[in-house]
């Protein structure tokens, strides 16, 4: 009897389990309008972040349903329109002309250029809680001649105005304008009933599992072929693995580890592209153990790079000799720095590095926590201990690095491990390298402090002439090539994987997701 | 009755205020704050903008300053917001979060108890034969396997391999909500859950079992007669049961702790995923509101423990 007892409550689960599967089957594959990816999966990603003023990553999936003036194009070589139609910089580079798209809200209200205007004084204003507010201090007006023109007015040249500009998404006045500045970043409004103007339309945010957006049919782009796209969350890439490879969603951002189990598998497209981040061994400059750069000559040397790209990244990264690997901002000549420990050794001992620091170890900081990393470290230290350097790898969380590197107690950083955006706007690279940029004012957290640097970044944002402006910024390159602030490692690739099923699918692994131009109303998925 | 549940509530509010003032002094001493896990270091911003938004969330004050102001506001209801989530209040944040790791924690110690008992029971009165020998084995599997582990293997077998359950989330986007799809979702966290505390009380309740049918109560009650089935259920497992309802009290805030581990790797929306975030991004005003009514509810159900026990045990005085 008790044992008939036990066998009826396991069939009674046993049925449970599997009518609820039968009735679930279903609803994974239901109508094939509907698109489900992890769409803030990985480094580009930001779950739970609505507000486009504060984003610093997440911009693959802002842009289904908001749009910026302007944007990347999907091979991220140049900027296009989005808002605006066309635009214009003047030559002296003060003067930005938008002609703007006939676009409408998604609450069906016309969006004009004092919308325009209005997007830019809030994320001037770093009450709003904007994270743009430094990078758009350089715009002095705008003007709004007519509901179809916006003019930006810079009071100095910026580079990277346009590069900003298209992180900035295009925020409605009639429905923001009522909430009092210092309030807007804790209003609802964001995660409740966003309107944008993008192809599609927010629907519903379930906390922490998923955000629906439904097809705008009235696009100016014309009607989005699926009925709507959900963006999954995910704790880590592995769960979105899990939850493509069960079918459940249709794409997903995967760490490199990962892609070889996709390799032969049929239903899936793996997707690869270089991240536009280079890492680097930062010199703490702080630090009197780099003072003398054949030390730092001799990390080059002493680090096989190409052993390691072709054993731990499995090919997938170029080499670094300078801050940039893009072939436009390389120039010729610039030293390679091919493996050689000999060499290495030859330098540490002119330096005199016995007595410098001799074998006592150095920690070398890094927020990278992912198994790779922690490979390459490894290998690293093997290398440099050849020489007759000795690092000990310590990878911390995100928030330690950042409270460790932007403190001063330089002893506890006297090297790193770590990455910075250099594309697709090469002017990124300066706030992690010019002498102005030293914290607090930047993030050039290594302190560097070095004159044929910082003229090199200088001259080049400050470059009105976009010829003149490759061969400035090739100049940075052969700054960093001859004086190595930093020992530039590599820039790897970043991998998608999606399933075979969607149609016309865009993705690209930008840093913090873009934006780029990846025609969401195009996207299809097959029955 | 009435005096000492009132005295054991003051211990309690007492213990919920030591416990938020520790709380709050482990998290100054960790590393980084919000604004630290907001900057991505891939992507450099500005450390001026970042200077201005701590003086805005004030984070500048010094701590004293900022744990009154907290504990000030905290008394009156009101948690704060997120500093993560802009545009959410602490209290909103718990209060959604509530319900699912109720469900869940629900869900895995109903199925501990029951399977757990009954397996005990069995393993009890077939003593050294096959079936308890297995169900010793299994038991002891259970209890040496970390909840990830088991969470790990079952999301593998059971959704990626053989895709009989969802690979994570409490209900499937973008379909009207319905209880079996509910359940569809749950019953994987489920069970992974209830593993340990299964294997727990079935070695509780065996043992327990065992001493108590050397009772001479029991041999009486054979004596007289009485069918086994009643011996087993009346004379016995009542009176083996105490230990174990003792047992699944305080294994109810080692139960919380273990849905921490299962809502991340099963990505279900509860306290645990809130917690976990929230710490991974330094969200000071939601761990210390979080860890309050986890804090909270684990004193809460040890009082009732006590309480139930008292009732259920008459040898016990509360006075």
């Amino acid at each position: 009897m008790r044992l008939g007892m036990l066998a009826s409550a396991l069939a009674v689960t046993a049925a449970l389990a599997t009518g609820s599967t039968m009735l679930a089957l279903p609803a994974v594959a239901q109508d094939g309008a509907t698109i489900t990816g992890g769409f803030d999966v990985g480094p580009g990603g930001l779950q739970g972040n609505f507000n486009p003023l504060a984003a610093t990553a997440g911009f693959t999936w802002l842009v289904t349903y908001f749009e910026p003036l302007v944007i990347w194009n999907a091979e991220l070589t140049r900027i296009e329109g989005a808002l605006a139609e066309s635009f214009e910089v003047s030559d002296d580079q003060l003067t930005y002309t938008f002609k703007l798209a006939e676009a409408k809200w998604h609450d069906g209200e016309a969006f004009t250029s004092a919308d325009v205007a209005f997007t830019i004084r809030l994320a001037q204003n770093d009450k709003s809680g904007s994270v743009l507010a430094a990078r758009l201090g350089s715009i002095a007006s705008v003007e709004t001649p007519d509901e179809r023109t916006a003019v930006i007015k810079l009071s100095k040249p910026a580079a990277n105005m346009l590069d900003t500009l298209t992180k900035l998404m295009m925020l409605p006045e009639h429905a923001l304008s009522k909430i009092p500045v210092e309030e807007l970043a804790k209003n609802a409004w964001w995660s409740a009933t966003p309107i944008g103007t993008g192809p599609f339309k927010f629907s519903r945010y379930a906390t922490d599992q998923y955000v629906e957006v439904v097809a705008n049919p009235d696009y100016r782009g014309g009607a989005p072929e699926a009925a709507r796209l959900i963006n999954r969350y995910f704790k880590d890439p592995a769960a979105a693995i899990a939850a493509l490879r069960a079918g459940e969603i249709q794409f997903t951002y995967v760490d490199s580890n990962d892609v070889s189990t996709f390799a032969d598998a049929a239903a899936f497209e793996v997707i690869e592209g270089p991240s536009l981040v280079v890492n680097y061994v930062g010199f703490n400059q702080e630090v009197p153990l780099w003072k003398d750069l054949r030390v730092r000559q001799a990390f080059m040397y002493a680090i096989n790079r190409d052993a390691i790209i072709q054993s731990l990244y499995g090919g997938a990264a170029e080499a670094a000799n300078c801050v940039y690997t893009v072939d436009q901002f390389v120039p010729e000549g610039i030293e390679a720095f091919a493996y050689d420990p000999e060499k290495a050794k030859a330098l540490l001992d002119e330096a005199g590095w016995a007595e410098l620091n001799g074998d006592k170890p150095i920690t070398i900081l890094t927020y990278y926590t992912s198994p790779l990393v922690t490979n390459v470290l490894a290998a690293m230290q093997a290398m440099l201990a050849q020489v007759g350097i000795n690092i000990v790898p310590r990878a911390v969380d995100t928030p330690t690095y950042n409270s460790i590197v932007y403190g001063e107690t330089y002893g506890d950083f006297p090297l790193i491990f770590a990455g910075l955006q250099n594309g697709p706007d090469p002017s990124n690279i300066n706030i992690g390298l010019n002498e102005s940029q030293i914290p607090p004012a930047g993030a050039n957290i290594m302190r560097v402090q070095m004159p044929e640097v910082t003229a090199a970044l200088d001259a080049a944002l400050g470059e009105t002439d976009a010829a003149a402006r490759d061969v400035a910024f090739q100049e940075v390159c052969k700054a960093t090539n001859a004086n190595l602030p930093w020992a530039t490692m590599w820039v790897a690739n970043r991998y998608g994987v999606a399933s075979t099923k969607l149609e016309n699918f865009v993705w690209t692994p930008a840093p913090a997701g873009g934006p780029f131009q990846a025609h969401p109303e195009k996207w299809s998925v097959a029955q | 009755m009435l005096r000492y549940t009132l005295h054991r509530l003051l211990i309690g509010a007492g213990m919920l205020l030591a416990l938020s003032v520790l709380i709050f002094i482990l998290l100054r001493l960790t590393p980084g704050d919000p604004i630290d896990a907001y900057i991505d270091p891939n992507v450099a911003i500005s450390q001026e903008e970042m200077a201005a938004l701590r003086t805005r969330l004030g984070l500048d004050q010094p701590l004293p300053v900022q744990y009154f102001a907290w504990l000030s506001q905290a008394v009156q209801g009101n948690l704060g917001y997120s500093i993560q989530r802009f545009d959410q209040t602490v209290a909103g944040l718990i209060a959604q979060r509530m319900g699912p790791t109720l469900l869940l924690m629900a869900a895995g110690l109903t199925i501990a108890i029951v399977v757990g008992i009954t397996a005990g029971v069995i393993g009890a009165i077939r003593r050294n034969t096959l079936p308890d020998l297995s169900l010793s084995v299994l038991a002891l599997v259970g209890i040496s396997s970390p909840a990830f582990l088991t969470a790990l293997l079952g999301l593998y077998v059971f959704s990626v391999r053989l895709h009989w359950t969802p690979s994570g989330g409490m209900l499937t986007p973008a379909t009207p909500f319905s209880l079996l799809d509910l359940l569809h979702h749950l019953i994987l966290p489920a069970i992974v859950l209830s593993v340990g505390y299964t294997s727990l009380i079935m070695r509780y309740t065996r043992a327990s079992m065992l001493e108590v049918l050397n009772q001479d109560y029991v041999r009486t009650a054979r004596a007289k007669g009485v069918k086994e089935f009643w011996v087993i259920v009346k004379h016995t497992l009542r009176n083996a049961l105490l230990p174990v309802v003792t047992l699944i009290g305080s294994t109810i805030g080692l139960a919380v702790g273990g849905a921490i581990f299962i809502e991340t790797v099963f990505n279900w929306p509860g306290m645990g995923l809130l917690l976990v975030d929230a710490v991974g991004t330094r969200d000071y005003p939601v761990i210390m509101g979080a860890t309050l009514v986890i804090g909270a509810a684990v004193i809460v159900v040890n009082i009732l423990t006590d309480l139930t026990y008292a009732v259920v045990d008459p040898r016990i005085k509360v006075a």
